[in-house]
């Protein structure tokens, strides 16, 4: 489904380059449920911008879904996320002119979908993270919890293969949290491909498999202590 | 257009500025209308035709000192044949004023005689031109009917007491509105008098001496009477010949001085051709124009420079949802339709109220100041123009906005 190749990303001023990637590699088959985690400015997050291709990479080679998408233009990226691409972020990002319907519609205008499919799978989604009732409400309106369920449903309601989620747990409370990750060990039960950026072991513990980097790398977790140590003490919990 | 729904909707929430900018482009369009519309009026007689053949002619103005009543007739004769005689002189005539002076007189005329309490409200307005034989040839004016008055028609008379039962020569606009069947040719005219003038011919055009509004229902109608006005004031208007223009500015004065030296002829105004009489005639006209045309352009300005102003506060407060709305699938092109689109559906909304106040606007200046009614066309091309002026304005930062990225999403404020 995903798999990066010698991957790099490097950020270029005119005295210095750094690399949030650097050799990087990673291969996650079709629905699996992945964990990335890693210490801050790791380079998580631009693996994830990367993967969802929000961003372009420097070198290496990165197939989405049987796609080299190294080369493709603007437009076509776009389509790929449009289609292809459900995100969850951290700070929610529902746009808050918008009330929970409208929200969760936005990416299937821009597929062109006709009125009465967009109909059906926004209320399919609502309804599945439990907010049908709540269609007509702004995001101010709603809880934290609320309001990543929506962020949820407005990745699901266009069936997209892959689920990106960066810290989709970050600004919610233990309970809040909780139910969301309920949410999503579901909707990875029906078959979906879910990679999440984690700080949260718990969390990460919960995945089907976990993949730590450091420095733009990813290593091998039998030989970082700390990280083994850590999930010890998840497991031992 | 599949964004039309949501823009409504996100506009709903931002009423002040949306409202706001909608009423400026109302405002901008109902003034340009109506301030375009007078500029039109105000042009359209700058080039207007007086009737007058004006190359090669000149207005000479012309004050007697020591001389008054009826003593100024053998002055003025010696003047005329004076000028006459010039070489460079086609012809000449003493005139109590002409097409775009600024004064003369102004009577009602009619067909029937005014009853006993004089309530009947006259058929036409129209101007008196009080001249004699050579008025025809000097001013260039077409005779389309009728006849020229003979010498032995015209007569001196004292300006505060006359009877108008002569010959008279009318323009034919007057003719047409007095007798709308076009037989005005010996017919009688009535001018304020109970004894009325024989129409013994028709010129095809001739305009009153007055520029303003409130001479425009009848600024054609005009009569020439046959009379020479005493008194120490009077006008002289010279045909040159042709080339002789220059020159004669300069020799006619010199001559009218060197014939009599009792007279002011005024530095400023007192010879002018023709171009400069009509150039001052509608100097207020042309600054007017000049004047509202350079509000219009800075109305214009400031709308879009307001629009301009507004899209680029939103695709700088926005600017997370843009990159939100990128990583959902929106192409940098479905951006710039978004905020294409929300300035067209905000101009729509001012136009559609700005089109009403354009046409409010009219019918209260109709009312209150003797305008015409406004073109509806005026309003189509305002619609038209106020909304591309708003797609042109909102251009630049709806390409910005294009431009976000959608890495955008993943940061944080």
């Amino acid at each position: 489904m995903l798999k990066m190749t010698h991957l790099s990303k490097v950020y270029r001023t005119e005295v210095v380059e750094t690399y949030a990637l650097r050799d990087f590699n990673i291969d996650v088959k079709e629905g699996e449920f992945v964990a990335v985690t890693g210490p801050s400015g790791s380079g998580k997050t631009t693996f994830l911008t990367i993967a969802g291709l929000l961003e372009t990479f420097t070198g290496g080679h990165y197939h989405l879904d049987g796609i080299e998408v190294s080369q493709l233009n603007d437009n076509a990226r776009s389509k790929i996320r449009n289609e292809k691409i459900g995100f969850i972020f951290q700070a929610f990002n529902l746009i808050p002119d918008l009330n929970v319907y409208d929200n969760v519609e936005v990416p299937l205008r821009y597929r062109g979908m006709k009125g009465a499919e967009r109909k059906q799978r926004i209320m399919d989604a609502l309804e599945r993270v439990g907010l049908a009732s709540r269609a007509k409400h702004y995001p101010a309106e709603l809880s934290g919890g609320q309001q990543q369920r929506v962020a949820i449903a407005r990745a699901l309601a266009g069936s997209p293969r892959l689920l990106l989620a960066d810290e989709p747990t970050g600004n919610l409370d233990t309970q809040m949290a909780r139910g969301v990750m309920e949410l999503l060990e579901e909707i990875h039960r029906e078959g979906a491909t879910i990679v999440m950026v984690t700080h949260d072991p718990e969390l990460a513990a919960r995945a089907q498999r976990n993949v730590h980097i450091i420095d733009g790398q990813v290593v091998d977790l039998s030989e970082e202590p700390r990280f083994h140590a850590q999930n010890a003490r998840v497991a031992d919990a | 257009m599949m964004q039309i729904k949501p823009i409504l909707a996100a506009l709903k929430r931002h009423k002040a500025g949306t409202v706001l900018i909608a009423l400026q482009i109302a405002l901008t369009l109902a003034i340009v209308c109506n301030a375009l519309f007078i500029i039109r009026q105000r042009t359209e007689h700058l080039s207007r035709p007086t009737g007058l053949t004006e190359s090669n002619l000149l207005a000479v103005s012309n004050r007697w000192v020591g001389a008054d009543g009826k003593a100024t007739e053998s002055l003025t004769e010696t003047d005329l044949a004076a000028l006459r005689q010039q070489a460079g002189v086609a012809d000449a005539t003493m005139i109590n004023s002409y097409p775009l002076r600024g004064g003369g007189w102004s009577l009602g005329a009619d067909t029937k005689p005014s009853d006993k309490d004089n309530v009947r409200r006259p058929t036409a307005q129209t101007t008196l031109y009080f001249t004699d034989e050579h008025a025809l040839s000097t001013m260039g004016l077409k005779l389309v009917g009728g006849r020229n008055f003979r010498p032995e028609e015209v007569r001196w008379v004292d300006p505060r007491d006359f009877e108008t039962n002569v010959p008279v020569i009318v323009s034919q606009a007057l003719a047409t509105k007095l007798y709308p069947d076009g037989h005005a040719l010996g017919k009688p005219v009535y001018l304020s008098s109970t004894k009325p003038a024989t129409i013994i011919g028709i010129v095809e055009r001739l305009q009153v001496p007055w520029t303003g509004n409130w001479a425009a229902n009848f600024a054609e109608n005009s009569v020439l009477l046959p009379f020479l006005l005493q008194g120490n004031f009077g006008n002289y208007l010279v045909r040159t010949r042709p080339g002789e223009m220059a020159r004669m500015t300069k020799a006619v004065p010199a001559l009218l001085f060197k014939t009599n030296r009792m007279r002011v002829i005024p530095e400023e105004r007192g010879v002018r051709t023709f171009a400069e009489v009509r150039e001052q005639a509608y100097k207020s006209d042309r600054g007017m124009a000049i004047l509202m045309g350079v509000v219009c352009a800075v109305l214009l300005a400031i709308t879009a420079a307001g629009i301009v102003g507004l899209t680029s506060f939103w695709v700088g407060q926005r600017r997370k949802q843009i990159g939100v709305r990128r990583a959902l699938g929106a192409t940098r092109h479905d951006i710039l339709s978004y905020f294409l689109t929300e300035n067209l559906l905000i101009g729509a909304g001012g136009v559609i109220v700005g089109a009403a106040l354009a046409i409010g606007m009219n019918l209260w200046l109709v009312s209150h100041f003797e305008m015409e009614r406004l073109s509806l066309a005026y309003v189509a091309v305002g619609v038209i123009a106020l909304l591309l002026l708003g797609q042109g304005a909102v251009l630049a930062p709806a390409m910005k906005a294009s431009r976000v990225p959608p890495v955008e999403a993943t940061r944080s404020v």
